[in-house]
Formats: structure tokens, C-alpha cells, sequence
């Protein structure tokens, strides 16, 4: 049964699983089902297991909700209790809906990252491999320094995530379709409903004044849609009507925007006069009704498209500028005179000039000056003391040279003779004086290439370890000492367990050159450097 | 195999240093340039008969003073204009009588001017580079290398020329190789290392044919089948600007890139001053009187 530390938080009655009836308890940590009449839990999930919940949509007979796991596996629940089902799997789906999210993020982020990065880099692998599965160090120093690096990531990249823009045709978007029967069905989206909510957060208020203890979401969006205030005529039937105050406001809202007139200089229409628009005068009263009814829609688009505009900008300016939480929500925020000159001049300069045309102007740079050429021209040919030739020895030479030359003629069937050419022959064969050198390089082909491999990763294992071993110096606090301990131990292990063996076997196989002893030499050097420590440690305990 | 349509350029850079020869012809009177002309005659006829088709021998001659370069394009589609006299091959008897006029003359006309006696490698490499180009451009699809074979000591004045020819030749995938006969030649073996070609140094001068044969004839691809002499050591180390000692580790101005066995504080190149910060001193700590009660 339940531990009993575990607290129950909902228990759910008559509630089949796989056609068997029993009974479904959601506890602090796990959601489980037991059998009627039996003690024990049959299924029993972690709630860091569940992936996500589905349930079964509303006309279906049968009341389900259904978790699937991270493994793939789903688990299907069916709410058979004739009169409160649908409220039961609600409750519970409402209560999982809670719960789920805490507990999803923790655990499996972390492995996916580790596999990720596992996955990713077969050298890493490898290391893992070597290093944890054999024991050597354990999982979590492995995994220490790596992921803190791909945590950070994580969080700026959380940080900076964009925000959503409202689309300015969005209510149009809901197309409302017909029922069949003289009713209109409208699809509410999350997307839809919260961009109702930050372009008109009149809405937004009344929603949170009357959901849900006056009226469930549905009613609410129900009235909504039927209210005058959403539909084109915008006539105030009455004061029943929820959202009249909303349209109050809206006329309120609108009229301070004209007033407050435009921040942007380059957009103002009315700037400096040089325009005269024709204003419709308010005191003529033959107004048409036709004119009526078209300007009530044109000033509701021109409201509507404001209130876009400025539910935009507001998440700008809120993210910015904490301060600015006063700003009221219909456009009449702050005082435009005091900001008005800057901006004119900002956005006046950013029209006129362009960063590529302005001269340049980069750092100052000093000529280098250099006093001797010659130097860079002499190569690293050492200057040797030339055979210096007198001119006398020039002329002679060259005469000598001249005369052989005048009666020269090739005679190619004389050109050497047999000793000499198979005394060359010799020097060039295998073994000969001319190709001694080639026995040292061969020591990659001497070695096969398994062996060879296996040194590799020997190397960068050892070389994982002893990277953690000296940064742990110079030792200022207990954590590094307790760390340069652990590693010296480490060392210990990884020498005992994959150095000692893979000697042995290269000995086996009779290959002569001491492939590890580089390996050796550089954990010696952490060994003495270990022994030193210690011994300086303890006299200056003493 | 190479495959029918492969052209293999071989350009043959001869030293011909009169100086030199002409003391070797006093030291060693049996190995003259005549027999080196002969052995490189014999590489160069092998050279065109190895592949039937276009494969062209190129032999550039480099000389002091007169900055006369021989050098010629043999072609076996090129319609011979003289017969052979002993039966052979026309390509061949015309390639070499063609080789042997031009030595006469070149060594007629040479005269002593000036007491300097090297020879011009990276000149005549320059050279050869550029024939080997123009041939590129021609539109055939060529692998070209370089063979040199050298007499005379390095030139220490040709460096910055030699390595920029080097590194051309490298971005052209044209192979150097090198065939030393006297002094080991550091440049060389750089060239050669850099460009993927074969240094030998010849210990017995008069088996020059043999050598060239066996080591230089094989081209590229064909190498990589053969046991060839192993790739020399070659010495990278820089030279220091101020005594050009060749140094392992030694002191960079970060203005001037010049290298100096010791510190200075001044750089000598660039005359920028420089300031190691010392070990901070640390103060022996004063103790305090403790006050007496």
C-alpha cells in the first residue's frame, strides 16, 4: 500500500483499468490504482515519469483519461461511476495538469542532455566508457564540470525567448461556423483568448472579476461573443450587459489617443501644419444615419488596431522599464513633452545617415618602421665561410671548362660503368647506406592498429584525470583538498586497472618498444607532485 | 598504369656552374660535366621513351652572369626535322644533338665578369615554373615536376626569392626533386620536403645515370609503389637575426616578427623598447613590537 509519509491528495472511486474496477489515488508524488477490494497498488506512475496526459473528448460515452509515459507506454483510465464521472476525471485531470509540470522538468532534462552529449561525441563516449563504466571515477565527477557548461546555455537561452506578437486579425480569425440549427459555434484557442486579453485588457479585467464564480469560462465567452460590444453596432443596450463599461472605456480610451496625438515626429501628420486635414466638425448634427454607422465601424477599427499597436509596445516597455506600470491601459501613458526633442533628433538622425557612407575613422595605427631589411632576406642558412676563389682560380676554371665544352659529344653508350652503376644499386636497395634511416619510422606500421586505438583511449583517459588532478593546485580550500585525494586515488586505480594490463598484454605479444612509458612518466610526475604536497601539509601541521 | 591521356612533364634544372665544374674537372678528372651531361641525357631519353605518348622533357640550364637559360620543349608529336643518323629514335637523336649545340654555345659565350660565383637556382626554378605554367594554360592537363641536379654550394642571397618559388611551386602541385652532387643544400631540402619531392645526395658521382634512373625516373604516383630512400631530416630551425645561429627557442619582437638568441631590451630591427616585468619583491614582513603591559 501507500507509504504511509505519502499524503493522498484526491481519491478517485470506481474507476476501471483494463475492465477491472477499482479505485484511483493521486498522492504528492505518484498517481496509482489499486483493485477493488485489494490492498495493494497494481499500477502505481511517478509523476517524473508521465510524459503527458490525454483525455477522452467530450460527446464519447466512455469518461478516459489516458497518461503516457517517457517510455511510451500509456496507461488508460476509465471513469465509470454513472453520475459523477465526468466530474471525477476532470478533478483528477485538473490536479495532474497541477502537478505534472513540477515534476517533468527536473528529471528528464538532464538525461536527455547527458544522452544528447553522449550521442554526440564519440571521444566523449569513449571516455565514459573508459572512466565511469569501468569504475574509475564515478558518474557524477564525470558529469561535474560537463554540465554545468550546457546549464548555463540553457537558462540565457530560456531568457531570451521572444515574445509572441498578436496578430491584428485575430478575432476574425475564429470564424465563427454555423450549428445547423440557427446558432453560430466559435472556436477559442489559449492563443486567441490571450490575445483578446492584451489587446483589450478591459476584458481581461472582467474576466478575472467574473470566472469563475459568476460564470463559468464558457458562459463568459458566450456572452462575450453575443454582447453588443463585440458586434458591429456598437449601440449600449443596456446596463445588464457585462461589457458596456468595457465600451465606456474603449470611447474613453480613444478619445485621450487623439488628443495625446502622435510621438513620432516622421509619422505626424499634423506636424508643423504644413497638412490641414479636413476635421469632420462635431457640431454638425445632419448627420446621415449611414455616416453614422460607418463611422462607429471606422472608429472601432482605428481602436481596435491601437489597442494592437499598443498592447505590442507596452511588453516592450514593461520589459524595459519597470516604472512605467503606471501607464494606463488605453494609450495615455506617459507625458509625451518631456520626451519629445530626443526622440525628434534620434529619429531624424537615424533617417539621415547611414552608417556605411560616414568616413572612417578607425583606431590610429602606428607605421612600422624598420631600420634593418637585410635581415628578414637572409634565410636561416647559416653564413659559412665561402670557398673564396681567387680570380685567377675564375679564369682558369672557366677556360678549363670552355675547352672541354668546345669538342663535346655526348656518348651515351659509355656512360658508366657496370661496377659503379650495381655499387649504386646497392646503396639504394633495403638495408643499403643510403636507406638506413627508413627502420625508425616504421614504429606506426610495427604496431597493429587495435593495439594502437586502445593506447589512444588509454591517453585520453589519463589525460581526463590528470587534467582534474592539477586543477586541483594550488590547494586553498577543503573541497580541493578532499578533490586532490580523490583523484590521487583515482590515478591509483586507473594505473592498477587499464595501464598494468594493457603492459602485459603488449609484453604477450612480444612488441619490443615500451608503448606507456609517456604514461608512466606523466603519472610519476602527479605522484611526486602528490607526495610533496602531503609532506609540505604535514610540517606545517607540526 | 598511367592512363592514356596523362601528360608528365619532367623540366630538368642542370647546374652548369663553370666555376665548379671546371675545378671538378681539375679534382676529379673522370666525372666531368660532360658525363653529367651524358647521365642527364640518359634520364631524359628514358623519360620520353617510358610513356608513348606526350610526354614532354624540358631541360633548363642555369648560369651565372649571363643569365643565359637554355630550354626547349620536346614533344613526340612534334615533327622531327632532322633524321637520325644511328637508327634511333628521332625524338631522341634530335632532343639530344639539340642539347649538346646549346651546351657548346652557352659555354662560347660565357665570360668572366665579377668575382661572384654562384648560381642562379631560384632564377632558373622561376623559369621553369613559368614554362610548366605556360604549358598549363595551353589547355593540357599536366603533372609537372622539377628535377635539379646541383653542383655548387647554396646562396645564401637567393633565400626570400627561393622560398617564394618553393611555395609557388607548392600551390601549383609541382613536385621538386633534388639530386645533390657535392655539398648537402639546406634549401633544397626544404624545397623538396615542402613540395613533396625526393632529396638525394649522391655519395659516388660517377653513378650519377643509376641514381637518376632508379630514384628521379619513377613519377608521382609510380613512387608510392617503390622502395625509395626515406625522406631526409630536415633542419626547420630559424636563424637568429643578430648572430644567425640556428636557435630552438629563442626571444620574438611582437612588432617586427624578428627573432634574437637573447634579450634586449631594445629590438634592433624596429627599435621598440622592451620591458620584462620582474618577480614581485616580497617585503620581509614587520613584526610587531608587542606592546609591553
Amino acid at each position: 500500500m501507500a507509504a504511509l509519509s505519502e499524503e493522498v491528495l484526491l481519491v478517485v472511486k470506481k474507476v476501471r483499468q483494463r475492465k477491472q474496477d477499482g479505485t484511483l489515488y493521486l498522492m504528492t508524488e505518484r498517481i496509482a490504482w489499486g483493485p477493488e477490494g485489494k490492498d495493494r497498488f497494481t499500477v502505481s506512475h511517478l509523476y517524473a515519469d508521465i510524459r503527458c496526459q490525454k483525455i477522452s473528448p467530450e460527446g464519447k460515452a466512455k469518461i478516459q483519461l489516458q497518461l503516457v509515459l517517457h517510455t511510451g507506454e500509456s496507461t488508460t483510465f476509465h471513469f465509470a461511476n454513472e453520475s459523477t464521472a465526468m466530474k471525477d476525471r476532470d478533478a483528477a485531470k485538473d490536479l495532474l495538469q497541477q502537478l505534472l509540470p513540477k515534476f517533468k522538468k527536473k528529471a528528464n532534462k538532464e538525461l536527455e542532455e547527458k544522452n544528447r552529449m553522449l550521442q554526440e561525441d564519440p571521444v566523449l563516449f569513449q571516455l565514459y566508457k573508459d572512466l565511469v563504466v569501468s569504475q574509475v571515477i564515478s558518474a557524477e565527477e564525470f558529469w561535474a564540470n560537463r554540465l554545468k557548461l550546457s546549464s548555463t546555455d540553457h537558462f540565457s537561452s530560456n531568457n531570451n525567448k521572444q515574445e509572441v506578437g498578436i496578430s491584428a486579425a485575430f478575432l476574425a480569425d475564429i470564424r465563427p461556423q454555423t450549428d445547423g440549427c440557427n446558432g453560430l459555434r466559435y472556436n477559442l484557442t489559449t492563443d486567441i483568448i490571450e490575445s483578446i486579453f492584451r489587446t483589450y485588457p478591459a476584458v481581461k479585467q472582467k474576466y478575472a472579476e467574473n470566472v469563475p464564480h459568476n460564470l463559468t469560462e464558457k458562459d463568459f465567452w458566450t456572452r462575450f461573443f453575443q454582447s453588443h460590444y463585440f458586434h458591429r453596432d456598437r449601440i449600449n443596450t443596456g446596463l445588464q450587459d457585462l461589457f458596456s463599461e468595457c465600451a465606456k472605456q474603449d470611447e474613453k480610451g480613444l478619445k485621450s489617443m487623439v488628443v495625446q496625438g502622435v510621438k513620432n515626429p516622421m509619422v505626424d501628420l499634423l506636424y508643423g501644419n504644413s497638412l490641414h486635414i479636413a476635421c469632420p466638425s462635431t457640431s454638425n448634427s445632419s448627420k446621415t444615419v449611414k455616416e453614422n454607422s460607418n463611422s462607429a465601424i471606422i472608429k472601432r477599427f482605428n481602436h481596435h488596431s491601437a489597442m494592437v499597436l499598443a498592447a505590442g509596445l507596452r511588453k516592450m516597455d514593461t520589459s524595459s522599464d519597470q516604472a512605467s506600470e503606471t501607464s494606463s491601459t488605453d494609450g495615455n501613458s506617459r507625458d509625451s513633452d518631456t520626451f519629445q526633442p530626443p526622440i525628434k533628433k534620434v529619429k531624424l538622425q537615424e533617417a539621415i545617415e547611414y552608417e556605411d557612407f560616414q568616413n572612417e575613422t578607425g583606431p590610429k595605427t602606428i607605421a612600422l618602421k624598420l631600420k634593418k631589411f637585410d635581415r628578414y632576406s637572409h634565410g636561416p642558412v647559416p653564413l659559412q665561410s665561402h670557398h673564396y676563389s681567387t680570380s685567377q682560380d675564375i679564369i682558369s676554371s672557366v677556360s678549363c671548362i670552355q675547352e672541354e665544352m668546345s669538342c663535346y659529344k655526348p656518348c651515351l653508350t659509355q656512360v658508366m660503368s657496370s661496377s659503379a652503376a650495381s655499387s649504386a644499386i646497392t646503396a639504394l636497395s633495403p638495408g643499403g647506406a643510403l636507406m638506413q634511416t627508413g627502420a625508425h619510422q616504421t614504429v606506426s606500421q610495427l604496431v597493429p592498429v587495435d593495439i594502437q586505438s586502445e593506447l589512444k583511449h588509454l591517453y585520453t583517459a589519463a589525460g581526463e584525470l590528470l587534467r582534474h588532478f592539477w586543477s586541483c593546485f594550488p590547494v586553498n580550500t577543503p573541497f580541493l583538498e578532499e578533490k586532490v585525494v580523490k583523484m590521487q586515488s583515482n590515478l591509483e586505480r586507473f594505473q592498477s586497472t587499464k595501464l598494468h594490463p594493457f603492459q602485459g598484454k603488449i609484453q604477450r605479444e612480444y612488441l619490443s618498444s615500451n608503448l606507456i612509458s609517456h604514461l608512466e612518466e606523466m603519472i610519476q610526475a602527479a605522484y611526486n607532485k602528490f607526495h610533496a604536497w602531503q609532506m609540505r601539509r604535514m610540517m606545517k601541521k607540526t | 598504369m598511367a592512363s592514356e591521356d596523362e601528360i608528365s612533364l619532367l623540366v630538368i634544372v642542370v647546374d652548369v656552374n663553370p666555376i665548379w665544374w671546371g675545378q671538378q674537372g681539375q679534382r676529379q678528372p673522370e666525372f666531368t660535366l660532360s658525363k653529367c651531361l651524358d647521365a642527364v641525357m640518359v634520364m631524359a631519353n628514358s623519360h620520353l621513351v617510358m610513356t608513348r605518348t606526350n610526354k614532354l622533357a624540358i631541360i633548363a640550364i642555369f648560369i651565372i652572369w649571363s643569365f643565359i637559360f637554355f630550354s626547349h620543349f620536346f614533344d613526340s608529336r612534334d615533327e622531327p626535322s632532322l633524321g637520325s643518323s644511328d637508327g634511333k629514335y628521332e625524338l631522341l637523336s634530335v632532343a639530344n644533338d639539340l642539347i649538346a649545340e646549346e651546351i657548346k654555345n652557352l659555354m662560347a659565350r660565357t665570360q668572366v665578369k665579377g668575382h661572384q660565383t654562384d648560381t642562379l637556382l631560384a632564377g632558373s626554378l622561376a623559369k621553369s615554373l613559368c614554362c610548366i605554367l605556360k604549358k598549363c594554360l595551353a589547355g593540357q592537363d599536366m603533372k609537372s615536376r622539377i628535377l635539379v641536379i646541383k653542383a655548387a654550394e647554396d646562396c645564401a642571397l637567393q633565400y626570400m626569392n627561393f622560398m617564394n618559388v618553393i611555395f609557388a611551386a607548392q600551390k601549383q602541385n609541382v613536385l621538386i626533386d633534388a639530386c645533390v652532387l657535392d655539398s648537402d643544400s639546406g634549401l633544397l631540402q626544404q624545397a623538396c620536403d615542402i613540395t613533396g619531392g625526393l632529396y638525394l645526395k649522391i655519395p659516388q658521382k660517377i653513378a650519377l645515370a643509376q641514381y637518376l634512373l632508379w630514384v628521379f625516373l619513377p613519377d608521382a604516383d609510380q613512387r608510392s609503389q617503390l622502395v625509395l630512400p626515406p625522406p631526409v631530416h630536415v633542419d626547420y630551425r630559424a636563424a637568429c637575426f643578430c648572430h644567425r645561429n640556428l636557435i630552438e627557442i629563442g626571444y620574438v619582437c611582437s612588432v617586427c616578427l624578428s627573432i634574437f638568441c637573447n634579450f634586449s631590451p631594445i629590438c634592433t630591427t624596429c627599435e621598440t623598447a622592451f620591458k620584462i616585468p620582474l618577480p614581485q619583491m616580497i617585503k620581509p614582513k614587520k613584526k610587531k613590537l608587542k606592546a609591553a603591559n
